[in-house]
Order: C-alpha cells, then structure tokens, then sequence
C-alpha cells in the first residue's frame, strides 16, 4: 500500500492580522537550515558558498540559513557538499517555523516579550539573537527598518502566535 | 543586579533565560579516592560574598558560562564563557 506524506502548514489557516500600526503574517515553510562551523569565525567564508538564502548568526559558530523556497534532498546535498569545508548542516525545516512581524509599532510589541535592545543602533538590520518572547524561545531578526522575523519550534508557532496577537491587540 | 547577566556572546539578557547550575569548582581526577568526590559533589562553602558559578544560556546562544556573582548584594563582578574560563584556570 502506497501512502503520501502530505505537508500541513502549522499556521497554514491563519490569515494575516493587519492592525492599523502592526501587522502579523505566517511565513512560507520553507527551509530552516541550522550550520555549525568548527571556528566562530567561519562567518565570512558562509556568504560566498550559500546562494540567496538568508543568513543569520544564532550562537558562537553557529548560524541559521533561511529561505522561502522548499529544498529538494539534491539542493540540500548540493549545499553540503559546498559547504563541507568550513560547516556542517542540520535541516530544521521540520522542525521550525517562522512569522513576521512588521510595522511601526512592531519594535513595541516585541519589547513586551524580550529584554533584548531592538533600538535600531544596537539591533541593526541584518542583526539577529536567540532569546524568549515571554515564556517562548525564539530566534530573532531584523530584516528591515520596522520589520522582524521570528523563528520558532513548530510545537510553540500557534502559542507564540496567540501571545503576538494579543501582545499587537493594542495598537489596532 | 543579578537579575540581569551580561552574555559575553549575546549581551545583557534576563536570569530567566539562563539555567544555574551550581559552584564552579574544579573536578577532581577520577581516582581523587571518596572524600575528595564527597567533597566534589555535596560539599559547598556557601559564602557570603563572590562566588563562581556555572550558568547555562539556555534560551539564547546555549553557551555555558562562568558568572562571578557577589551572593549578599547579588552584584555581577562578570560573567564569561566556559570554555575560555577552564583554558584559562586548568591547571
Ligand atoms: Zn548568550
């Protein structure tokens, strides 16, 4: 018997919540790469050998590879072997998901949740952290002047979901 | 204040975010015979004053750190990763 593996979006029913000043979207699932490098300094040598995907520093020789488009097993083989002298791969594209958050009042909803200094001098586009949004891990970014990405395990998107809409409730 | 740690990696970040695992202490060799273990494991000085332990940065880069903390005004003298810490006290 033949069965196919179906892939269910985990915020695949939740339609944008655009307020007046913040607006909430669900991410494409589609890759979450996790790269472990030996030297913390490896960094620089990532960018040239990643294509367009997205990276972003998670800890001390460690980064996430991020990107709209799902990964064939042959991309992801492609990837590795490009990779191979300075990083390994583990793939959390299962295991991860990714919303975001833009806006003006976005910087004001995420300071509800996380002690990090998202002012623009200390968190610049292009930054990142892994940090709590309340009592949810969460791997955050920048990607542009009013607007964030979070990254978050699957298991916890719809609770941090629930908690950002309610945290946004007030700039409607 | 303790309450807030500074992360060499990742700045200053709540205590809630971190996981406290106890005194720094050396370990002893394998062999060290019972008391030194005894010791090693259940014996603690409790001082008032600096004290070192080794806190874990759970919900930010994962990184075990070594953070000198002041027990009676809870001061944070400094907090620094693991790794270069026992580089740099072994032995
Ligand atoms: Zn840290």
């Amino acid at each position: 018997m033949s069965m196919t593996l179906r892939h269910h979006p985990v915020l695949g029913g939740k339609a944008a919540l655009r307020l007046k000043d913040v607006t909430l979207e669900a991410l494409p699932e589609g890759h979450v790469l996790q790269l472990l490098a030996a030297a913390p300094e490896a960094g620089p040598g990532l960018r040239e050998r990643i294509g367009d995907s997205d990276l972003r520093p998670l800890a001390p020789g460690q980064w996430l590879l991020i990107g709209n488009a799902p990964l064939t097993p042959e991309d992801l083989t492609g990837l590795e072997e490009r990779l191979k002298p300075v990083a390994d791969i583990v793939d959390q594209s299962h295991g991860r998901v990714r919303i975001a958050l833009s806006g003006p009042a976005a910087r004001a909803v995420l300071a509800k949740g996380t002690a990090v200094n998202l002012d623009a001098a200390a968190f610049p586009v292009g930054h990142a952290a892994q940090t709590l949004i309340g009592h949810i891990g969460a791997h955050l970014a920048r990607t542009g002047e009013d607007s964030f990405e979070l990254t978050v395990l699957r298991g916890f998107a719809e609770s941090l979901w629930d908690d950002l809409a309610q945290m946004a409730a007030e700039f409607a | 204040m303790a309450s807030l740690i500074a992360c060499p990696h990742c700045g200053r970040r709540p205590k809630e975010e971190f996981t406290v695992k106890g005194a720094a202490l050396a370990r002893p060799e394998p062999q060290a015979g019972a008391d030194a273990w005894f010791d090693h494991v259940y014996l603690r000085d409790n001082p008032r004053g600096p004290y070192q332990e080794f806190w874990h940065h759970t919900s930010g880069c994962r990184r075990w750190l070594v953070v000198t903390r002041d027990t009676a005004t809870h001061e944070v003298e400094e907090a620094r990763d693991a790794a270069l810490w026992n580089r740099e006290t072994a032995r």
